[in-house]
């Protein structure tokens, strides 16, 4: 028992640290490239970080020797027995193919940008656009899962699969280190510029601003003006602890209590409950659930009215008061809308009420109302465009935080951030399916509409989990991008109209809302045994909805990612002229 | 003092209810960084308020007294800085008239377009800036790019960017260069395509429009008794535009219509001067059709024109109608003249009075914004804080202009 107190102690380290923080940065950066992307400026993705060109070698060497060396060691020393050859074989072919084209798609971007300097560019830089590389490596990755499906059973099957198990290994570990050596063998100069697409300028940013100076202003009250960014900051964080962000995941117990971790790999029934060894992927698992969200969230209000009073300063003052009205008044807009998630799902456990919608269909088809009343009032509780009235930059300069400098502003910032992706993460537990993935049980992929099967194909426990999870992630950040592109597209609400819109229009919308919940739940409950099924089904329907627009959105979302940036120039100034026969680069304004 | 808040008044709450006074400016996002507004806030509402202008006053008029003529072009590049062009061509104007001269054709389609860049890229700033402050941003920034395309057209012609002092007295300092008529037409296209664009992003706005109607409304006859002009008047529905109430150039000659609002409030005046844009695209279309492709651009006047700089260092009598005209300026005839064309924010107008010297006597400057920033204390009593940026904004105040 020992180990499932560290494990649930590093999960709320995981999740409430890592996870809030780092997506914090994270989305700053994303906030930034959003805005780039919107209003066809350059966005963050340029920033560049200067390392020496050893210390990058011994980065990108290392970490390839080590990967390499596991695979073969792992290879070598934990064999599978016969009925895993296959799962080997299947995963290391794949994982091949993806390092292979990943890395072709590497080498293939910096050929075209500096020239090619060998023979083995010369090749690459003869495929043409390293897009290519993209599209071979999806279709080798189609190629060999179809062709291990199709030929299992028969002797070539049988063939295949010994050489990919065999060879595997060796192709993936060689992979890893032709790219690695590729990389440190043309690395040029004494320093390199390491872009990572600029994620590391938000980390910059945070960095830099705990050097800067903490100036507190000289009447104000010290101890609240500290104390007000922690209270901000603290309660968009623990927020993260009652999200349940995967399934229940299985460890068996073996002798000495200690875990068995041979469970994961295995298979696990439909309904499976696990008996002994659950870990609930979820920091902290409330019988209170969403009810602690609503405490905590209204902690966050005082932070927000403590650094506008304890400023001294009248911009600051008008900041904070905005603050707290706003945020009460919404707060409870946030609370009825719940009502009538809770009345379906019959539980205010965040877990539960997944499982509901795993069961009977996403939330955002049940209650499509309520998700919208309740995105809305999350932006405002963000305290974003079009809701930034606390802030109000051009109204009164910056708001609460006018006379916050260097850690404490980012804390604020920060907190900001991550009330967003609590935002989203809540959004995506109570009406988005949270770790539900479409016709992804525990099984594996079970794929039915009402009573009949249409295809079945069990996975491993561990598979199923992580798929859920990245499932979870993925919903997260689109709803993330969801409200980073209101951000980027809405002017701010004057406070009167603001007010008007919280009270008048979304607190009686919600309590409607409750009503005609409430009487739907009612007569479902007297409906006869047809209706119930017909329901069952509309809800296996939205399901395959949900998996039709998934599959479509990631095949647009792909193609716009690899369509390349179209610049038209149209007007060329003599400036522009010169520059550019100096070699220099006057041509970014007059693009569009 | 009285009690300001009025919903208290005559209740039984007895609570030391003070209104908040706070100073919006000089140096405040919303403020332009130029003026200072003292309000006496009950609430959020602005109970009573000070409008203080004056903190860009860098006398100019002033300044202007103690060169040459053509020496005063720097500083009225620096009155309206959004638009310098039209401050160019209007002194110019002004000092043509004094000298009763008149440019020759080429150089007056020239100055028309030039000076329809110039308005397109002040209405591009304010209606960017006033969405902007409402919070929007990204169509402010596609304004910005669109105005940098008029700025590189304009650097193009003139060699600056802002500060052109492109204009002189008879003429321009240049001919127009030979990729300039293309470079109008391709930019005039992009500007309208993403004034589209704007458009759709902002008029199917709900959030926009109610931060814009019926705020910041100002009576006709208020407006006009306030002199305004430009395109705030013609928000409040009067159709005044120099251009075509006392046509100067060759407005007489081209097509274009008056944009009027109906209501004068703040949508109206956005709308007014998006509209406008429009109508100088339409201008400069004509421009480029009818300006002619040679020919000379200055006036055929030995004592008001420099010589060209080949005559200059070769002959005699170049050298010495340089030196008199740099040394000495020009000899305007003594004598005082109000000419007045329309600036980017209305009726820019130029009192010149000369005594013959060739040094200015007098350079009155009427800054049609000193007149519209005298309306902003009315338009925002009585309304929120919030309020104070679309009304402000949509005067568009420009600090060179009105303080000089």
């Amino acid at each position: 028992m020992g180990t499932l107190i560290l494990l649930a102690l590093l999960k709320a380290f995981t999740v409430v640290v890592m996870l809030g923080l780092n997506i914090a940065g994270l989305l700053t950066w994303a906030d930034r490239r959003q805005r780039a992307v919107i209003q066809d400026s350059i966005g963050p993705n340029r920033a560049v970080a200067f390392l020496p060109a050893h210390v990058v070698k011994a980065l990108v060497g290392a970490p390839a020797v080590l990967v390499a060396g596991a695979v073969i060691a792992l290879q070598l020393v934990a064999p599978p027995d016969a009925g895993g050859r296959t799962a080997r074989a299947v995963v290391l072919s794949q994982l091949f193919i993806l390092v292979g084209w990943l890395t072709l798609l590497g080498i293939g971007g910096a050929v075209r940008t500096r020239g090619v300097r060998s023979s083995f560019d010369a090749w690459v830089a003869s495929a043409g656009d390293p897009r290519k590389f993209v599209y071979l490596g999806f279709a080798a990755h189609g190629v060999t899962a179809l062709l291990g499906l199709s030929l299992r059973g028969t002797e070539i099957g049988r063939t295949l699969r010994d050489f990919g198990y065999g060879a595997g290994a060796f192709l993936l570990a060689g992979a890893v280190l032709g790219g690695a050596v590729y990389t440190i063998v043309h690395l040029r100069g004494d320093t390199v510029g390491l872009r990572v697409a600029g994620l590391l300028h938000p980390a910059a940013d945070g960095l830099k601003s705990v050097f800067k100076e903490d100036f507190v202003p000289p009447n104000a009250d010290k101890f609240l003006h500290g104390l007000a960014p922690m209270i901000s900051l603290f309660p968009a964080l623990v927020v993260m602890a009652v999200v349940p962000f995967g399934d229940t995941l299985c460890f068996g117990v073996g002798a000495n209590d200690t875990l068995d971790l041979g469970r994961l790999a295995a298979y696990v029934p439909r309904d499976g409950v696990c008996s002994e060894g659950a870990v609930k992927l979820q920091a902290l698992d409330l019988n209170v659930g969403i009810l602690y969200f609503f405490a905590l969230a209204g902690t966050g209000i005082v932070g927000a009215a403590l650094a506008g009073w304890a400023s001294n300063n009248k911009f600051s003052l008008l900041g904070g008061l905005r603050a707290a009205s706003q945020m009460v008044s919404y707060e409870v807009t946030l609370g009825l809308t719940i009502v009538g998630c809770i009345m379906i799902y019959g539980t205010v456990r965040l877990d539960e009420m997944v499982r509901w919608q795993v069961e009977h269909g996403w939330g955002i088809f049940v209650q499509p109302f309520a998700f919208v009343l309740f995105l809305t009032a999350a932006i405002a509780e963000s305290k974003r465009i079009p809701f930034d009235m606390p802030e109000g930059e051009s109204e009164i300069v910056a708001g609460y935080y006018t006379e916050y400098s260097g850690m404490k502003f980012a804390m604020f910032f920060f907190a900001e951030y991550v009330a967003i992706v609590t935002a989203s993460a809540l959004v995506v537990v109570l009406f988005l399916g949270g770790w539900h993935v479409p016709f992804l049980d525990r099984a594996g992929l079970h794929v039915a509409v009402g009573g009949s099967v249409l295809f079945s194909q069990p996975l491993p426990h561990a598979v199923v989990i992580l798929l859920g999870f990245l499932g979870f992630v993925l919903k997260v950040v689109g709803m993330c991008w969801v409200q980073l592109t209101i951000r980027w597209t809405l002017p701010r609400f004057r406070y009167d109209q603001l007010m008007q819109l919280g009270w008048r229009k979304l607190l009686p919308a919600s309590l409607l809302n409750i009503l005609v919940t409430a009487l739907v739940v009612l007569a479902l409950q007297q409906a006869s045994g047809t209706v119930q099924s017909a329901l069952r089904t509309l809800g296996d329907a939205t399901h395959a909805l949900v998996a039709a627009l998934g599959l479509v959105g990631a095949i647009a979302f792909f193609r716009l990612l690899l369509s390349p940036a179209r610049k038209r120039r149209f007007l060329e100034t003599s400036a522009a002229r010169y520059a550019a026969s100096r070699g220099g680069t006057r041509s970014a304004t007059m693009q569009a | 003092m009285e009690a300001l808040d009025r919903d208290l008044e005559g209740s039984e709450v007895e609570l030391p209810v003070e209104p908040m006074l706070i100073n919006v400016g000089p140096s405040h996002p919303a403020m332009h960084g130029t003026v200072r507004v003292v309000m006496e806030l009950s609430g959020e509402s602005i109970a009573r308020c000070d409008v203080q202008v004056g903190y860009l006053h860098r006398g100019f008029e002033k300044m202007c007294e103690r060169g040459t003529w053509t020496q005063c072009y720097p500083y009225v590049d620096r009155c309206n800085y959004v638009s310098p062009m039209l401050n160019n061509v209007g002194f110019s104007l002004a000092c043509e008239k004094l000298l009763g001269v008149e440019v020759p054709e080429r150089c007056q389609w020239y100055r028309m377009a030039l000076g329809e860049l110039a308005r397109i890229s002040d209405h591009l700033t304010c209606d960017g800036a006033m969405a902007m402050e409402l919070g929007a941003f990204t169509p402010f920034l596609w304004m910005m790019k669109c105005r940098e395309m008029v700025w590189e057209i304009l650097e193009e012609e003139t060699g600056a960017r802002l500060t052109h002092s492109f204009g002189r007295v008879g003429g321009m300092a240049k001919p127009p260069t030979a990729d300039f008529k293309p470079h109008v037409t391709a930019a005039v296209e992009h500007i309208l395509q993403v004034l589209g664009e704007v458009e759709r992003l902002l008029y199917g706005n709900r959030i926009f429009l109610d931060r814009l109607e019926n705020v910041g409304v100002i009576r006709t006859e208020d407006a006009i008794s306030l002199g305004w002009t430009g395109p705030a008047l013609r928000a409040c529905g009067v159709p005044y535009d120099v251009r075509r109430a006392a046509p100067y150039l060759r407005y007489g000659e081209v097509e274009f219509e008056v944009p009027v609002g109906t209501r004068g409030d703040c949508l109206d005046r956005f709308l007014v001067r998006i509209e406008e844009i429009k109508q100088s695209a339409r201008i400069l279309a004509q421009c480029v059709r009818r300006m002619p492709d040679d020919g000379p651009v200055n006036v055929d006047d030995p004592r008001v024109v420099l010589p060209e700089k080949g005559d200059v260092y070769s002959t005699i009598e170049g050298t010495i109608r340089h030196f008199k005209i740099v040394m000495e300026g020009l000899k305007l005839p003594a004598g005082e003249v109000y000419s007045y064309t329309e600036g980017g924010n209305g009726e820019m107008g130029f009192y010149l009075v000369s005594d013959g010297s060739g040094t200015p006597w007098r350079v009155r400057i009427r800054p049609p914004c000193f007149y519209v920033t005298g309306g902003l204390e009315h338009l925002i009593t009585g309304h929120m804080l919030a309020d104070v940026v679309p009304c402000f904004g949509s005067l568009n105040m420009i600090g060179g202009e009105c303080d000089r």
